[in-house]
């Protein structure tokens, strides 16, 4: 076994954009887009493909102003379903070469190949094999930065594989005093706008000078500026800088109970009455028991949150309710849900809003209380029935009559992922 | 916040996937680990009929492993009865198929 591991991070160029690019071919030559419906608010540039990107079309714009840079622009409506498909494809792809794969996003998938590395010669020449397969097999470019932790192979994938010609750049700690420490602050991982104002202000403008300072002293300068809680974030921030990051790659990563099941939602309006937002409550609160049911789950405790229109005068909620018991049937869940919006929405116009289970239990048995509801059984019986339907035949298969009442998002929703078409 | 600076938290808290994403990621790995029912050839049919039948009759421990699509499992005990009819036979008071054996091996009584 080598001392060091080698760990590779995989970022697909302009994901969604290829994936389109490659099932059509005839744009090939073509700057393509692939934007939401522009007639809902989501109508934002999603991926743009390098042609695109060469006449000035930038990532999450308005695809009014994308059209007005680029007149011959085309548009393709996101296809949320295939992306996921073609990643999970990507993902069985680079398990040819190690099982340790861990998908970071839809996009970035890490690979730990220091047991099978022997095989295939150097670490650049397995990522040169790999980027070529993957090219003839998806159509897509994937640029690979190559290190010893996954924070160096993010950074060096992000600084380098991604502006270099080869599309892999391999960084190994020994040579980060002449290279990552050389950059400004703000391409270090996970410094925002915010933080590297805030790193400028301690007068730290570059990676190296974060690295350089010493732990003790930066906890003590970041105590200054946000209290007594920064401790960690110095450490995380200081040990990113430096590289330093044991953190294995995890590929049963999504194998863990989650703690929580949400689901959130913007909506296409500004809903200002409280019947309306009952509405998308109860289809959240739909969605929400739907999947701790599927998953074998129970929660106990509701959390709601409503965020307000006015981004300027920022209004909205987050609370959350106690049950007396955990369940996952909607209409318990639901009569909770609406306690909390009731008690705590102030009237404002209402932009998005969330719902969330956590407290989760192992729903296979549960105890009868004595004044138990008796609809309760019969609940569970029904709910079984509609869910069966609706992973049959898709969510919008069978739905409560508010939701086709006008105000109801559900059927639009039923046909998204992540809030854009499937 | 203290998790971000230990095992895989970094990644775990910063990490960007839909839901629908995570789900199809663990049905894959969940087909990863799926096992096919063996078949047993005759001589290993005739040893596990020898030991299951020798369990039976002179209530002996046996360990007997079980074909499971994505466990493995084995039952350990002694054969209490053995139904042909219905090809399956009981131990500790419960059925199993006899369709689902893959192995047999005597329990030593030592150990």
């Amino acid at each position: 076994m080598r001392d060091k591991r080698v760990i590779f991070l995989a970022d697909c160029q302009s994901f969604y954009a290829s994936v389109e690019k490659a099932s059509h071919p005839e744009f090939q030559h073509q700057p393509v887009v692939v934007a939401g419906d522009p007639a809902r608010r989501s109508g934002v540039i999603l991926a743009a493909c390098p042609l695109a990107k060469q006449q000035g079309v930038k990532t999450a714009e308005r695809l009014g102003e994308a059209l007005a840079k680029c007149p011959g622009l085309v548009v393709i409506k996101p296809r949320m379903q295939r992306y996921i498909e073609i990643s999970q494809m990507i993902t069985e792809i680079f398990q040819c070469y190690t099982d340790m794969v861990e998908p970071y996003s839809i996009d970035e998938q890490f690979m730990d190949v220091t047991g099978s590395l022997h095989l295939y010669g150097s670490p650049q020449e397995l990522a040169s094999q790999i980027q070529q397969r993957l090219l003839m097999e998806t159509g897509i470019y994937t640029r690979f930065g190559i290190s010893e932790t996954k924070v160096l192979a993010k950074m060096a994938c992000d600084n380098y594989a991604k502006k270099n010609d080869s599309g892999i750049y391999s960084l190994p700690v020994a040579n980060l005093p002449e290279t990552l420490w050389k950059l400004p602050i703000h391409q270090l991982f996970m410094a925002g706008s915010r933080m590297t104002a805030h790193f400028h202000a301690m007068g730290l403008p570059t990676i190296g000078d974060l690295a350089r300072t010493p732990l003790p002293r930066l906890k003590e300068m970041m105590r200054r500026r946000f209290g007594k809680n920064s401790d960690i974030n110095a450490e995380l921030y200081w040990r990113i800088a430096n590289g330093v990051d044991n953190s294995p790659v995890t590929p049963g990563t999504h194998e863990v109970a989650p703690k929580s099941v949400g689901h959130m939602m913007t909506l296409p309006r500004d809903y200002a009455l409280l019947e309306e937002i009952k509405v998308i409550v109860l289809e959240l609160t739909e969605l929400v028991c739907q999947r701790c049911r599927g998953m074998g789950y129970m929660g106990q405790t509701v959390s709601v949150s409503c965020l307000g229109a006015d981004y300027e005068n920022m209004s909205g909620f987050s609370r959350q309710a106690k049950l007396m018991d955990p369940t996952n049937v909607t209409n318990q869940i639901y009569h909770a849900a609406v306690q909390l919006l009731e008690r705590h929405w102030d009237g404002r116009p209402v932009r998005r809003v969330g719902v969330s289970l956590s407290g989760l239990t192992d729903d296979s048995e549960y105890q009868i209380s004595l004044f138990e509801d008796p609809s309760r059984e019969r609940s569970r019986a029904l709910e079984r029935t509609t869910d069966r339907l609706k992973a049959r035949f898709g969510d919008s298969v069978i739905l409560r009559a508010v939701s086709l009442a006008g105000n109801g998002q559900a059927v639009d929703r039923a046909a998204k992922i992540g809030g854009h078409y499937k | 916040m203290r998790k971000k600076l230990e095992g895989n938290g970094l990644w775990e808290s910063s990490r960007m996937m839909l839901p629908e994403h995570k789900e199809s990621n663990l049905r894959k790995r969940q087909e990863l680990k799926r096992r096919e029912r063996r078949q047993l050839d005759e001589q290993e049919l005739e040893e596990a009929e020898r030991l299951l039948s020798s369990s039976l009759e002179a209530r002996r421990v046996v360990r007997i492993a079980m074909f499971h699509p994505y466990e493995q499992t084995e039952v350990i005990g002694i054969v209490e009865r053995i139904d042909t009819l219905q090809q399956r036979f009981m131990v500790d008071g419960e059925w199993f198929a006899l369709r689902d054996v893959q192995g047999v091996a005597a329990e030593s009584l030592d150990a």
